[in-house]
């Protein structure tokens, strides 16, 4: 069963004429390398928790404004938690260190309604949750605590007004006695559901099972785990940031990482369509960017800080977690591009191996480039495909070193891994679109 | 305070809740963030590249209902009129409960903002220009000492916020703090071997931290961290400096706090000392001089000090204002919120081990053959287990068990032998504390979240090995 919830999206963030803190912005702007923008951002989480919690329904808003300054590679930011033409001349002033910057008399600037609150179909989360655990022919006790988040961000960059942004998601936390699943979910209808429920069945089936400590041989990543893992070691890896740790940004274009079977594109175009984005936290339409080209680096993730000390990189991947947060550059949407070999396939010749369904943690360190991720369970591959369960499981190695041992790309790719990424205390929803993959001869670090 | 009562009454009339709260909150917060890309020394502070941003929040928080029906609902800006909660009705209250303390005699008598307030002192520009000049310092000092150093990641925060709460059951409360927080990260190479170190400072106010001791601080985690592995480690005595104590208290936190963690602290002890007799743990959130101090808590509740563990034996336990009396215990103003969009939860707010009287120097200089552990090792394991398995089985708490990575030197008679990379220090939690054998004269306090002190500690009785 399908969400019939209405999604039509709200009404846009700013009611009032986008021009007026745009023209207002303009009279700030000093000639030479100075550029100003205002990010008008929304949020709204309503948060549904298990029968026996006090306040089961919360609902959190918030909205506010933050005007930031770039001159000469140093930024100013100045926000504050109200929507407003005084607020936002007080910004203004604040990043400008003078009074009446933007003149006498602030713009008018208005705010549409916030958008209908629709608690029923997250009420409706967990009798549906409840009802695909079943369907696997399972059934335990679970807490289940439902989330839906909103955004709506309107960014102005002077003189231009980018197109207003909306993103609509869920995120589930799930306690049962064996342990806490979360992850993030476009929508909670039945099939986003189910997969929930395919991996609490699989952590029901290896509780209590001790950690699988033998040395990996051929691995078999699902979906999910292979978008974790390429989060960590591609994404993470070529954001402009963590490249600038260790040496210039650009200079990574052309490295090879991974063999020829390897394409993995960002596209915030194509993330779930309540999450789409067309332009990016500073106002920049985003691209569908290749970061790895038949394993090879083509283009790393960039924010207009990066492009303007990295001319050969494109702006266009800026997020921030709030106002209150200047952007960098990260990851939306993952896509590693589906190969030629069927699923059967990439177990037949995986025998003896281990499969694992999703990882619940993952972490890069940026300056040695080793790699941890952490699955909760995983199972056996037998002749006949995934069998025995496993304790929890950890990877560790190199980044260069997990690319490396991908030898094949299943040609069902499926959207899953979608979880929100804490790089910096940022905390950023992501999403991905993977198939299967299969991992052999993986190096272990220490 | 009008003004909250003011919109109390009207949040009770139109959605028709037996009880509601409202709490408000302001703060400024100036950050300054370095690029690590481009730190070379610098002779001025003006040249360093660095992002400043000056964020104003403000937002409130609701909570009504009664016996049946509750609703939380959190809002930014400033607080609706009176006429301006049009969208709330009777059914905004959905299935749920709300109960709200009663006010105490204590009360209005201790609602005067804490003395850590004191955010206003400076004018922003000379806050900002101090600011710029402390992450120089740190940064110049630094290169003196460990010129291989490399900044990943420097941020300062310094600021002040003030709070206000009413309910409609009379409570009533205001609270303000001011800090100042540091997070700096460094990696350095040494012959191949490559090591970080990640700190977190805080001090009610920016003109307290010192750039010269926590140059001081990194230079020397730094070194230990990029030393080659000794052949052996002695296991037999092993100091913890005051910042590695911060992290084991704070992995006890379960233990020390509400009505569950009071039964698991008395079965560890199970008929006998929990420790030596000059151990006390203590939490109190009206510690004089405290980043967290206030007179009441974020329900309004005052708040006092907590002797957890008095004398080496459980003493009281942590209790929120509705477990008073439990066990013929008395409550404390306990329940913090992280934020104006969170609901007050039962925390710490200064947990501590009283400092002893033994000087600090002297315990570590005292050791005959051992270790002396510095901090937390970078990405290292840190972790306590009090259930032996996740079946969901019962746990039982002698089982209880911790593990930390850590940094250190290996000691002998005073003399330091060789650094230690990379220590783990495992045992019970029952040998953590039992195995105490002198508590220093330094106490220390960290941020946790909250804050969390610790002396200078001799321990015994745990293991000890290298790692990596």
């Amino acid at each position: 069963m399908r969400s019939n919830a209405n999604r039509a999206e709200p009404r846009p963030l700013l009611t009032s004429d986008a021009a007026a803190p745009a023209d207002a912005l303009s009279r700030l702007v000093v000639p030479g390398d100075q550029q100003l923008e205002a990010f008008f951002e929304r949020l709204e989480t309503v948060e549904l928790l298990p029968r026996s919690a006090p306040n089961r329904v919360r609902l959190r808003r918030e909205q506010g404004v933050g005007v930031r300054k770039i001159e000469n590679g140093k930024s100013r930011l100045a926000a504050t938690d109200t929507i407003s033409g005084p607020a936002f001349a007080a910004c203004c002033d604040r990043v400008a260190g003078t009074t009446r910057s933007i003149g006498a008399a602030p713009p008018r600037i208005r705010t549409g309604s916030w958008p209908a609150l629709r608690l029923a179909e997250i009420e409706q989360a967990e009798a549906r949750l409840t009802r695909a655990v079943n369907r696997r022919r399972v059934g335990f006790p679970m807490e289940i605590t439902a989330r839906r988040h909103r955004r709506q961000v309107q960014v102005i960059r002077s003189p231009i007004a980018a197109p207003p942004q909306f993103e609509e998601y869920f995120s589930l936390q799930v306690t049962t006695p064996w342990g806490v699943w979360g992850g993030l979910l476009p929508s909670l209808a039945d099939e986003d559901l189910d997969p929930v429920a395919l991996c609490l069945a699989d952590r029901l089936r290896s509780r209590g099972l001790p950690p699988h400590r033998r040395a990996p041989g051929v691995i078999v990543l699902g979906p999910n785990a292979a978008a974790v893992l390429l989060h960590e070691v591609v994404a993470h890896a070529l954001e402009a940031d963590t490249l600038g740790l260790s040496g210039a940004p650009d200079q990574v274009v052309g490295l090879k990482l991974g063999g020829p079977e390897l394409d993995v594109v960002d596209d915030p175009r194509s993330a779930p369509s309540a999450c789409k984005r067309s332009s990016d936290d500073e106002g920049t339409a985003v691209v569908s960017r290749w970061l790895l080209r038949r394993g090879r680096v083509r283009q790393p993730l960039a924010d207009l800080a990066w492009a303007e000390r990295c001319p050969s990189m494109i702006p266009g991947a800026a997020r921030r977690a709030s106002r209150h947060r200047l952007p960098g550059p990260r990851t939306s949407h993952l896509e590693l591009l589906p190969g030629t070999i069927p699923e059967r396939e990439l177990f037949a010749e995986a025998v003896g191996g281990l499969y694992i369904r999703e990882f619940e943690r993952g972490n890069l360190d940026p300056f040695d480039g080793r790699c941890v991720l952490r699955a909760p369970c995983g199972r056996l591959i037998g002749a006949s495909g995934p069998v025995d369960h496993t304790g929890p499981i950890e990877i560790r190695s190199r980044a260069v070193d997990l690319l490396a041992s991908v030898t094949a790309v299943g040609d069902r790719p499926l959207a899953g891994g979608a979880g929100w990424c804490a790089k910096d205390g940022a905390l950023l929803p992501v999403w991905a679109r993977c198939p299967s993959i299969r991992l052999e001869g993986l190096q272990v670090a220490d | 305070m009008r003004s909250l009562r003011l919109a109390l009454g009207a949040v009770r009339e139109r959605s028709g809740a037996s009880g509601a709260e409202l709490y408000v909150k302001v703060g400024n917060t100036r950050r300054i963030e370095i690029d690590p890309w481009t730190t070379p020394a610098l002779t001025d502070p003006a040249d360093l590249q660095a992002q400043v941003s000056v964020l104003d929040e403000r937002g409130w928080a609701l909570r009504a209902g009664g016996a049946s029906r509750a609703l939380f609902l959190a809002d930014s800006g400033p607080l609706p009129r009176p006429n301006g909660w049009s969208r709330l009705n009777r059914h905004s209250l959905r299935p749920g409960t709300l109960r709200l303390p009663a006010p105490s005699s204590e009360m209005t008598s201790r609602t005067a903002p804490s003395p850590a307030a004191g955010g206003g002192e400076h004018p922003p520009a000379d806050e900002e220009t101090a600011g710029l000049t402390f992450l120089h310092e740190v940064l110049r000092r630094l290169g003196e000492r460990a010129p291989e150093a490399r900044l990943i990641r420097g941020r300062l925060d310094s600021g002040a916020s003030a709070a206000v709460l009413a309910s409609t059951t009379g409570v009533t409360g205001r609270t303000a703090r001011s800090l100042a927080t540091v997070e700096l990260d460094f990696a350095a190479s040494r012959d191949g071997r490559h090591g970080h170190c990640r700190l977190y400072r805080a001090a009610s106010n920016l003109h307290l931290l010192s750039a010269d001791s926590i140059a001081s601080e990194i230079a020397e985690r730094l070194t230990m961290a990029t030393a080659p592995a000794p052949p052996f480690l002695p296991a037999g005595e092993v100091v913890v400096s005051p910042a590695l104590g911060c992290n084991l208290l704070a992995l006890l936190a379960p233990l020390l706090r509400g009505r569950d963690g009071w039964r698991r602290l008395r079965q560890l002890g199970a008929g006998s000392p929990l420790g030596p007799p000059r151990l006390q743990i203590v939490d109190d959130g009206g510690l004089d001089a405290g980043w967290m101090s206030a007179a009441v808590d974020d329900e309004g509740v005052p708040t006092r000090a907590v002797a957890l563990v008095r004398d080496g034996e459980p003493g009281e336990p942590l209790l929120s204002w509705e477990d008073d009396g439990w066990s013929g215990f008395a409550a404390a103003g306990c329940r913090r919120r992280s934020g104006w969009r969170a609901l007050p939860e039962l925390c710490h707010s200064h947990l501590y081990i009283a400092g002893g009287s033994e000087p600090a120097e002297s315990i570590r200089t005292g050791i005959v053959h051992g270790c002396y552990l510095v901090d937390r090792a970078h990405d290292g394991r840190c972790l306590a287990t009090f259930e032996p398995s996740t079946n969901g089985g019962p746990g039982r708490l002698d089982e209880g068990r911790f593990e930390v990575e850590a940094i250190g030197q290996v000691v002998r008679r005073g003399a330091v032998l060789g650094e230690a990379p990379k220590v783990r220090l495992t045992g019970s939690v029952r040998q953590l504390l039992q195995g105490i054998r002198a508590i220093g004269d330094d106490l220390r306090f960290l941020p946790a979240p909250g804050a969390v002190g610790a002396p200078t500690l001799l321990l015994t009785g745990l293991q000890v090995e290298a790692v990596g």
